[in-house]
């Protein structure tokens, strides 16, 4: 135990724990903690009052006092019923639609809504915005398990533009109080989902890999990727409503589609506030640009550092004919220039989950490979044995890739029977 | 016109990680950069304030060692840099996050008026791409993310022309000032200091404003103000890796005959193949 010259007991904090959040220097009733010129928190011993509220208060259990604190009773043990905001109940998915369509995402964090709302005996919601006649999509949300679809219909919703659909959006939760809102992590979700956890002053966690419900509390766990993909933070929202989530694409898995499952729709009437309507002036499809979507495909033969060559792209794109795949690439390969962004797999670009990957001269960063958990297959082509790619890759070959690829293409062809 | 950049410090995130048998961070060597899309956002902000006149503002919330990120700004064009710094704004998440910064800004816009914000369209340390959306919506401004350019900006029309990433490809798309923008790395390419500037700014004044200067709620700032909080932080889930064979032991035929029998050992992979996956 350390003291300080009035002998009080001093709180120690663990440098290679702290993740600098910066909690316990908001909770310091006097100001004795500070962010260290090294990113650790540090706590003035003379100004220390040994109140332990920084003990608390730390995430990551980096604070080290022995002194006990007077426990406080949980809501259990007093006997109170679990917290959860009266007036709130469902978990609710944005339905995000694209080309008159709902976007696969959509589906998959229905598939999510429908486990989560089973464990807290509540219904799954779908909320739906558009021009007059998007409700016909509701029957899709029922398929994939939606039990009610609440929507806004205005001429100004036909296209997506941030101001008024954060302003339907939110006039839906605020008037159907959703406890949980899963949206898409797509450009439209993300950028939707600012807007309305701002309106309703609520949490908003980005880019979820993991969603599930404490069973203790009916809190929303919800876990993401963090610094980079190097470390998981695990995420909850006490106090306000609803727990807003968003979930990149590939991420949750497709549900069963079951066609003709029934459910409710109830139209919410909406109108646009007097605001500056931005102009769309143009559209251009990513079919011009980046060819087909990776995140779609099957197969997917992955360029990296190791590959970056023009040259060897001709091959790639043979063994990705072979196994009907896409050609992608890691980022070093768009950093260079040689592939558009929209073919680039990690943190800072797409998430994907194919039933094959193989990955060539890709070295396999942690910002890679948070992308691809999802894969059913990784096949890893590399010439460094100690690449960590193969750590994952359920199948490895050490090599270069300029002689493996050929031979591989040429005996998968045989086994393929051609 | 008056732009407002905002800057966060983040630590190189490349570098931070748990090791993996003590369950602790390692942050040995780990440094503090400026995070880069808001690099892009300052270049193109005083790339706007070069072709239409006016004055860049850069904002940065930190600990007082977030400045160092402020004096890079000035060397590289920003006219003006004020850290926000405050016990008070500790522990904030993105909701109390955009709150300080919109305050600031209004601040700033009493002296003299807004035309545009930009910031970085995520951070490397959260990438949560949630601030940028946060500020518009507090301030009412219109919100263009993900920008790609800036075609053009009219200030007698008090209109603002961008071209931007969207679901599926991209927009151009038209909108008033004041207006907040997100920038991806393509919108520009950022400048090096050059060496009177850097001098300057080396030895430059920074302006540290903290809650009271903002007149904010306190109950909106930092951890009070967060609705949400960390529970736990964990390592990335661990895949199992399978076999691999090195073609300087079994040869290229052995190596790839091998690898392809372990692939294919899993029922029907050979069939999922040659129907192409389409089931």
């Amino acid at each position: 135990m350390v003291k300080n010259s009035k002998g009080i007991e001093v709180a120690q904090i663990l440098q290679d724990k702290c993740i600098a959040c910066q909690i316990c220097i908001g909770e310091c009733p006097v100001g004795a903690i500070e962010l260290s010129p090294e990113g650790v928190a540090h706590v003035d011993a003379e100004v220390c009052i040994g109140c332990g509220k920084c003990q608390e208060s730390c995430p990551v259990e980096a604070v080290q006092f022995e002194r006990a604190r007077k426990k406080e009773l949980s809501r259990e043990e007093r006997g109170m019923p679990p917290v959860g905001i009266p007036g709130y109940d469902g978990v609710a998915v944005f339905i995000e639609v694209q080309d008159g369509k709902g976007v696969q995402v959509s589906w998959e964090l229905m598939g999510k809504a429908r486990e989560l709302a089973d464990k807290l005996s509540t219904r799954v919601m779908g909320f739906l915005l558009g021009e007059e006649g998007i409700a016909r999509i509701a029957q899709d949300a029922f398929a994939y398990g939606c039990d009610e679809v609440h929507l806004s219909e205005h001429p100004v919703l036909e296209g997506y533009r941030s101001a008024p659909y954060g302003h339907a959006l939110t006039h839906l939760c605020e008037t159907v109080k959703p406890e949980i809102l899963l949206m898409g992590a797509t450009y439209l979700g993300r950028d939707l989902a600012g807007i309305v956890a701002t309106h309703l002053k609520t949490g908003l966690t980005a880019d979820c890999t993991g969603l599930s419900i404490e069973d203790k509390t009916r809190l929303l766990l919800m876990t993401r990727p963090t610094f980079g993909g190097n470390i998981m933070a695990t995420i909850y929202c006490e106090h306000r409503r609803p727990q807003m989530s968003t979930v990149r694409p590939m991420v949750m898995r497709l549900p069963e589609r079951v066609p003709g499952r029934e459910g409710r729709v109830v139209l919410h009437e909406w109108s646009p506030p007097p605001m500056d309507l931005p102009e769309i002036v143009e559209l251009v499809g990513d079919a011009l640009e980046g060819g087909p979507d990776i995140v779609q495909s099957a197969a997917l033969v992955v360029a990296g550092r190791g590959a970056c060559d023009p040259q060897a792209f001709h091959l790639l794109q043979e063994l990705a004919d072979v196994v009907g795949g896409t050609l992608a690439c890691s980022r070093p390969v768009v950093e260079a220039g040689l592939m558009p962004y929209e073919r680039q797999v990690g943190q800072t670009g797409k998430t994907v989950a194919p039933k094959l990957y193989i990955a060539v001269g890709v070295s396999g960063a942690i910002q890679h490979l948070v992308a691809i958990q999802g894969a059913e297959k990784i096949v890893a082509i590399n010439p460094d044995p100690n690449a960590p790619i193969f750590k994952v890759a359920n199948v490895g070959i050490v090599g270069d890739y300029a002689r493996v690829i050929p031979e591989f293409i040429n005996q998968l062809k045989h086994r393929m029977g051609a | 016109m008056h732009i407002i950049c905002c800057i966060k410090q983040v630590p190189d995130t490349a570098e931070v990680r748990i090791d993996p048998d003590t369950n602790t961070l390692v942050r040995a060597g780990v440094e503090s950069i400026s995070n880069p899309y808001d690099i892009v956002a300052l270049e193109e902000a005083v790339s706007l304030k070069d072709r239409y006149g006016g004055v860049v503002t850069a904002l940065c919330m930190g600990p007082p060692q977030a400045e160092v990120s402020l004096r890079e700004a000035l060397s590289l064009g920003a006219d003006r840099v004020i850290l926000l710094s405050d016990r008070a704004f500790a522990g904030a998440d993105t909701l109390a996050t955009s709150y300080t910064l919109s305050k600031a800004m209004e601040k700033l816009s009493r002296e003299d008026p807004i035309d545009l914000v930009f910031c970085g369209k995520q951070a490397i340390d959260g990438d949560t791409a949630q601030t940028g959306p946060g500020i518009a919506t507090r301030l009412g401004y219109t919100q263009f993310t993900y920008v790609l350019s800036v075609d053009w900006v009219d200030l007698q029309k008090r209109q603002i022309q961008v071209t931007r990433k969207s679901q599926g490809g991209r927009e151009v798309i038209r909108g008033s000032l004041p207006a907040l923008l997100t920038a991806e790395l393509e919108l520009a390419v950022p400048r090096r200091a050059s060496l009177p500037l850097l001098i300057s700014s080396l030895q430059a004044q920074v302006e540290v404003w903290d809650a009271r200067s903002l007149e904010a709620s306190l109950n909106e700032l930092g951890i009070k103000g967060s609705p949400t909080w960390v529970r736990a932080i964990t390592s990335p889930p661990a895949r199992q890796g399978g076999p691999a064979f090195d073609v300087s032991r079994e040869g290229d035929v052995g190596a790839v005959s091998k690898a392809l029998d372990t692939l294919m050992d899993e029922k029907g992979f050979l069939s999922k193949l040659l129907r192409k996956w389409e089931d």
